[in-house]
């Protein structure tokens, strides 16, 4: 029975296009909601001009309904919580400080 | 400056070259001749992607290009900007040079038919980029270089990415992968020409005993075909080269070099030619460069004259 736990994991392996993290240590997610097979997933984005929204909702749609006993993923892109840098894991935000972008 | 045979003496040692006091002559040259071919590419670059945005099926897609084209214009401008460090008119290499006199790849002279072949540049030409610039990244003497290509790294990443995941969703269609197909026959070789002449062709190389790179054109090319040809296997896709185990190493399915068309814009596998046609070729350039430099140009303008009526 899928779990909102391999929700999460199949989350984790979606990375930010640009900066190759995952979008979970990002801190892009904003909740998720399971009801039986279907999940509802809440994704923000760190900015309304990011130019990777298409990108990050297919990868989601894809990486979770590759899950067994998923019939269907709804994205929706939230604006509130608004994203802040201090959403980031620690491991995120240096991993960023090692390519020279300031976190 | 100092000599050729100090310098090298003191690289051996580990030396890391910061300022012009550090080189010799020879390193200056050479540094200046790498640093404007990898500026004038990342320049000229931009201006294909620019006229392929018409075929880029979403807005947010779209959105991706332009961030692509922001990066590609920091890259150049961090070529320049380390030019201008050096001593170099780089207003005048930008804004007065003759337009055959830029030394960017012949592919970057070009017009992109669809998307699929925008996404294949990226795919393929970029991790061109990214393995010619990675090389530099380790293996450069000159340390103002490698602190910037951090950066210049981590985002030719993203570039090869944007073109790998734009062509996974294109080959799920019978027509998509055609046209895939399609742009991968002729931009893979133009990928080839990007890694310069075959060692046995070369003189002793100057740029590797200076550090300036690591690898040679051959090695680099190598790399290059088997990260490429990894992908293309991923998504069933041909690429005209095959691994040969005899000589351990992957070699192309037609003559290389071979003849480039640029009415039919395709090349002709069964018409050799030799390295000189190719630098031939490279020297008379692609026909849409005389135009891409205009357009450059006629951008500053336009914002000076915005600029001089106060209004920028």
């Amino acid at each position: 029975m899928v779990t909102e736990d391999l929700v999460w994991s199949a989350l984790e392996t979606v990375k930010d296009p640009e900066v190759p993290v995952s979008i979970v240590a990002l801190g892009l997610i904003n909740g998720i909601a399971l009801e039986g097979s279907e999940v509802a997933i809440q994704v923000t984005f760190t900015s309304l001009g990011c130019a990777c929204m298409d990108w990050i909702v297919d990868d989601i749609k894809a990486a979770v309904g590759a899950l067994q006993e998923i019939s269907s993923v709804h994205v929706d892109v939230v604006w509130n919580d608004p994203w802040t840098k201090e959403r980031m894991t620690v491991a995120a935000r240096n991993q960023l400080g090692k390519w020279g972008i300031q976190a | 400056m100092i000599s050729n045979e100090e310098l090298l003496e003191k690289l051996a040692n580990g030396f890391v070259v910061e300022t012009e006091d550090d080189m010799s002559e020879d390193y200056r040259k050479l540094l200046v001749q790498t640093l404007t071919i990898t500026a004038d590419t990342e320049l000229i670059s931009i201006f294909s992607i620019l006229d392929a945005l018409q075929y880029v099926p979403t807005l947010n897609r779209r959105i991706t290009e332009l961030a692509i084209i922001q990066d590609e214009l920091g890259h150049a401008h961090i070529a320049y900007r380390l030019l201008r460090l050096l001593g170099v008119d780089t207003d005048y290499l930008i804004y007065e040079r003759e337009a055959k006199d830029f030394r960017n790849p012949y592919l970057m002279d070009l017009k992109l038919n669809n998307y699929a072949e925008l996404l294949t540049l990226h795919a393929l030409l970029d991790r061109a980029g990214y393995v010619l610039l990675g090389d530099v990244f380790h293996h450069t003497s000159y340390g103002p270089w490698k602190r910037a290509l951090t950066k210049v790294d981590a985002e030719e990443g993203f570039h090869v990415r944007n073109g790998e995941s734009g062509l996974r969703a294109m080959v799920k269609t019978a027509a998509g992968r055609q046209q895939v197909q399609a742009a991968v026959d002729w931009m893979f070789i133009m990928g080839l020409d990007f890694f310069g002449m075959p060692d046995h062709l070369k003189k002793r190389s100057l740029q590797l005993d200076f550090r300036l790179k690591g690898e040679t054109n051959d090695q680099m090319r190598q790399r290059w075909m088997k990260s490429a040809v990894g992908f293309l296997d991923s998504i069933q896709i041909q690429a005209p080269v095959h691994w040969d185990s005899e000589s351990d190493s992957y070699v192309t399915d037609f003559p290389y070099p071979c003849e480039w068309d640029t009415d039919q814009r395709r090349w002709q596998l069964d018409r050799p030619v030799t390295w000189q046609d190719v630098l031939g070729r490279f020297r008379t350039h692609g026909p849409y460069r005389r135009e891409y430099v205009e357009i450059l140009r006629r951008g500053r303008e336009s914002y000076l004259a915005l600029r001089g009526g106060g209004v920028a």
